[in-house]
């Protein structure tokens, strides 16, 4: 397999996460190491196997969609645990940036 | 010291003779944890009110003649990426740094359940991303036998902490060799149960189709308690599996190996091995052929790319999963002008060098364009490897291999090197690219390190694994070692 050469601006971007200058030069390299490493898999024949997502004989479950109480106490904890809040409700910054109302 | 050295069948037959109290053990563990922990650090809380006011509720109950669940009074330690309900979870991530758990995981309720004492939050890697307990956000863990050196990972903590007699045994999770390799480098035993078998409710997922709880205990008999107590089917799971009723006998009813068949994997011997882990490791085959089993050398010939597609399913389906920490719920949340802003920076600032570097990995091999030519490529390597292991199982009972390449190693010496670290997991992750149980066995020591060695046996044949295990740990003594003695 070629070498890959890495965007890691474009990278960041769709994993979403702010990266330092420093930070890009570190793994930037250490990425092509690795993309260089697990390329070895394309010397594998795999043209007679269908991929594994998952290993399991396990088939899918199905449940009434019944609507369960929380218990409060859960609750209260994960209400706690938000970063944001008015009164028990989640605050979230809005998802759209130019409204028309 | 004396009772944090009981191994958990010793401290309940005395706890049922009421020989000891269950205050004594807890007692016995809490001075043993500030004699050592400050320099181990295995741990990231001790519960200690908590633990002492469990015990006295076991104490109470029992000289009151009720009925007593089977870990009652048991001192057990949890890796921190368990949620507890109302204790702090943090997954050794600094975004997670204040974080309480709302509920209990499902292996923290069955616990609790059986009357366990849960002495603490255990130390792990950053995310449960690394070999060696380094990146964990609040400082490494220390490996018992030589505090220079670490102990393994991700799961460095709950080996550390058995090890060190701190508690009796304790869980942790493992994804590609989480479990089996720290408690190789600290001289305990750590199973790696059937994918499926143990619930997953309340985990903080890495990669979701790899991770399995499983115990870590200083006796095989131990590990056979714990997981009989955690497993089985859970509404909250749908991968979890529906089990026959198990008893601890029939796990341990061994009574020797005669005519089991016992295949060594020539792929698991290989250069670069430690000479002197590669002995202990033929000591075994050797002890146990002498007692009767059928050795025989097998291949696994895709061994040599199981790490490489482990390095491309890991990362993809971590960076999948750890798209949750956006500081939208839970965790940190910084502020930036933009909606797109606020998750970079919450995420830039939340996570550390490890994880920012598997979330960028995983995010390449699903990228438009690179997809095929690793995901899937490495999903389908999976099946090859899978397919592997199930025509070796049909021919021998369980695979013996050694657990790790290596002994414990310098702190610091692999943190700029992710392959170099990577390496460290090669005889661990096939079985979880495979889904099989694997259990790691104390086997002496070299040039005064632990050695593991590693059974691997066929899907939901955990049974096997106790028996051939807990046969070895009746014959030899190495189990018995404490770090504590030399």
């Amino acid at each position: 397999m070629n070498k890959i050469v890495v965007d890691i601006d474009h990278l960041a971007d769709l994993a979403r996460l702010e990266l330092t200058d420093e930070e890009k030069a570190t793994i930037a390299p250490q990425l092509e190491s690795i993309l260089a490493y697990v390329g070895k898999l394309a010397e594998v024949d795999t043209s007679e196997v269908s991929p594994a997502a998952y290993i399991t004989e396990a088939k899918n479950v199905f449940r009434a969609d019944d609507i369960k109480e929380c218990d409060p106490e859960i609750r209260a904890r994960a209400v706690e645990a938000f970063p944001k809040k008015v009164g028990s409700a989640l605050s979230v910054p809005g998802i759209f940036e130019e409204r028309t109302e | 010291m004396e009772l944090s050295n009981l191994t958990i069948a010793e401290a309940k037959a005395k706890l049922v003779a009421k020989e000891i109290s269950a205050t004594d053990l807890v007692s016995d563990c809490v001075k043993q944890i500030e004699a050592h922990d400050e320099e181990v650090h295995a741990f990231l809380e001790v519960f200690k009110d908590d633990a002492f006011a469990q015990a006295r509720i076991v104490d109470k109950k029992r000289t009151a003649g009720e009925e007593l669940p089977e870990l009652a009074g048991i001192p057990i330690g949890i890796k921190d990426n368990l949620l507890m309900a109302g204790k702090r979870a943090t997954a050794g991530a600094q975004i997670l740094e204040h974080h309480t758990a709302a509920y209990d995981a499902t292996v923290v309720k069955r616990l609790k359940d059986a009357g366990a004492v849960l002495m603490g939050r255990l130390n792990m890697d950053d995310a449960a991303m690394g070999s060696s307990t380094e990146t964990s956000h609040f400082g490494p863990t220390k490996n018992p036998w030589d505090l220079s050196r670490v102990p393994g990972g991700s799961s460095g903590g709950p080996a550390a902490s058995t090890a060190s007699r701190c508690v009796l045994g304790a869980f942790g999770t493992d994804t590609g060799g989480s479990i089996r390799q720290p408690a190789s480098l600290c001289g305990v035993v750590g199973m790696k149960p059937t994918y499926g078998r143990v619930s997953r409710y309340g985990m903080i997922a890495l990669s979701s189709s790899l991770d399995q709880i499983g115990p870590f205990a200083r006796t095989v008999e131990d590990a056979a308690t714990l997981l009989r107590i955690i497993e089985g089917r859970d509404e909250m799971d749908a991968t979890s599996s529906y089990l026959d009723e198990t008893t601890l006998a029939e796990f341990l009813k061994f009574e020797d190996v005669k005519g089991l068949r016992i295949g060594v994997p020539k792929e698991y011997f290989i250069d670069g091995m430690e000479a002197e882990v590669e002995k202990r490791v033929r000591e075994v085959i050797a002890l146990l052929e002498s007692h009767g089993a059928e050795i025989s050398e097998v291949s696994l010939p895709r061994t040599n790319v199981a790490l490489e597609a482990y390095y491309i399913i890991q990362p993809a389906e971590a960076s999948s999963n750890l798209a949750r920490y956006d500081g939208m719920r839970y965790g940190l949340r910084a502020t930036g002008e933009s909606l797109a802003d606020t998750y970079k920076i919450t995420r830039g600032e939340g996570f550390g060098r490890e994880v920012k570097r598997s979330i960028m990995t995983g995010t390449f091999v699903l990228s438009a364009g690179y997809v095929d030519a690793y995901y899937k490529k490495a999903l389908a390597v999976r099946q090859l490897i899978r397919e592997d292991f199930d025509k070796v199982l049909k021919s021998v009972d369980v695979i013996l291999t050694p657990t790790s390449p290596t002994t414990a190693w310098p702190l610091g010496d692999k943190m700029n090197d992710p392959i170099k670290m990577y390496l460290a997991d090669i005889f661990t992750v096939s079985v979880n690219l495979a889904g099989l149980p694997g259990i790691s066995i104390p086997c002496g020591f070299a040039n005064g390190l632990p050695v593991g060695f590693q059974l691997i046996g066929k899907a939901f044949d955990e049974a096997t694994l106790f028996r051939v295990g807990h046969f070895y740990q009746s014959i030899t003594e190495w189990h018995k070692a404490s770090p504590w003695d030399k």
